[in-house]
């Protein structure tokens, strides 16, 4: 777990970069497979991600952050938690399913943050990550609400009627 | 492009968008091919890509260095020409499972003998994708649910790591796409490491094969602390292996296979054949 602050800020801004680049990855496959409306939901998902990386990297421009190999990262599952798991995506996903996962990506990013917030022991290190546990809640509530506006799937939304397996 | 530039791995992606399905573990393999080059800290032209044929061979479209996307099973002859003749470059390979260990079964025994210095990553999902979801060389037996094995295939999987081993690879490491950065560190220690080394890489087919989903829970480190550096001593660990420890599973000391090279004819000479 990253003590210090400079290590801290490090893990902070391959947090936000990766979750934006995972966000935009989806959103060309989507576009790929013609499924255009998740597509631009992946792509706004990914500019608000680079939203939260500007204001991580203005933080971070005061500290000589140290140079990480990606495996030097201390993840708790070995990948930074906003980036979107791949195996929860579909081809045929729904908006909301997109959402909903959006939502399950801002709560890994508000236990982590929350969880450094809550063992620091480096005053600046607990004060930045409270700051932003605070936002992934604030993010968290937002998407709560923006999903309460969007119609559930169908329980056969991933029906295929040329499925891709199909040699008939 | 300025060499002493510190490159990100963003720089080692190609503007061409992968065609891979949504949840594909190849985009992950994607993802840690691109930091491990970063992590090298070369320039993109000392880097050279090679694949086969199959959803996985098109890799090297999708990366930023030279890149060949060669003949059905044939990546391992085309990568060790290409190190051969230009020793100075880093070479890798890549495909998939039905590439390098069915169409290009013979190549990769004969490459892991030979010991070349280069890396080649196996993208194994265990299935035929870009056909339509066929059986593989590593599909278990009992797998049913292609139409043309309705009864599965009855035939025994090639497994990987072993064969690696037994035809003389002179590193092989295991990882899973479920964890990319793991995937990334394996990479970089193959092509740091002499000789021809062998990466297996566990990346899941969610369309024809969406139980793989599960691999992550299957997926486990090695127990023991360090990779063996005794044939012998990997081949008992392999022996009782699941087929999903992850990490380097092998790390021998074979020297690298490099004929000495003496110059036949300079440029200029094989010019005067065109024109004359």
């Amino acid at each position: 777990m990253p003590t210090d602050i400079a290590t801290f800020l490090a893990h902070a801004v391959a947090l936000e970069q990766e979750a934006a680049e995972r966000y935009a990855e989806l959103a060309d496959a989507m576009e790929v497979h013609n499924n255009k409306e998740v597509a631009e939901l992946f792509r706004k998902l990914s500019a608000f991600s680079k939203l939260h990386l500007d204001e991580v990297k203005a933080i971070a421009d005061n500290y000589d952050l140290p140079q990480l190999k990606p495996w030097e990262f201390q993840w708790t599952d070995g990948e930074s938690p906003e980036a979107a798991p791949s195996d929860r995506t579909h081809y045929m996903m729904t908006p909301y399913h997109c959402l909903q996962l959006a939502l399950f990506n801002e709560k890994k990013g508000h236990v982590y943050y929350a969880d450094r917030a809550h063992r620091a022991t480096d005053p600046e290190v607990k004060k930045f990550a409270q700051l932003f546990a605070d936002e992934e809640a604030e993010h968290v509530v937002m998407l709560e609400k923006w999903i309460a506006t969007v119609k559930p799937p169908q329980e056969n939304w991933d029906l295929d009627l040329d499925p891709p397996g199909d040699l008939e | 492009m300025n060499a002493t530039t510190q490159l990100t791995a963003a720089d080692f992606k190609s503007d061409v968008k992968p065609i891979w399905c949504p949840g594909c573990g190849d985009y992950a393999v994607l993802s840690a091919v691109t930091k491990a080059l970063a992590d090298l800290g070369k320039p993109r032209e000392d880097i050279a890509f090679v694949s086969g044929i199959g959803c996985s061979s098109r890799i090297p479209a999708y990366t930023n260095v030279y890149g060949f996307h060669g003949v059905h099973g044939r990546a391992l002859a085309i990568a060790a020409g290409v190190k051969l003749a230009r020793p100075d470059l880093t070479v890798l390979a890549a495909g998939g499972d039905g590439d390098g260990l069915s169409i290009g079964g013979n190549h990769f025994m004969h490459a892991c003998r030979r010991n070349v210095d280069m890396t080649y990553i196996v993208m194994d999902n265990q299935v035929y994708g870009m056909t339509k979801g066929q059986a593989s060389p590593t599909t278990a037996p009992d797998w049913c649910n292609s139409k043309l094995t309705p009864e599965g295939t009855g035939i025994s999987p090639v497994e990987p790591a072993r064969l690696a081993l037994a035809s003389g690879a002179n590193f092989i490491a295991r990882g899973f796409a479920g964890n990319l950065n793991d995937v990334a560190r394996l990479i970089v220690e193959g092509i740091n490491h002499p000789g021809f080394s062998f990466i297996h890489i566990l990346s899941p087919c969610v369309t024809y094969r969406p139980e793989q989903r599960e691999w992550k829970n299957a997926v486990h480190p090695s127990a023991d602390a360090s990779p063996a550096q005794l044939v012998a001593e990997a081949m008992h660990r392999l022996a009782a292996d699941d087929g999903y420890t992850t990490g380097v599973l092998f790390a021998g000391n074979r020297p690298p296979f490099m004929p000495e090279r003496k110059e036949k004819a300079t440029f200029a000479d094989i010019e005067k054949k065109f024109v004359s």
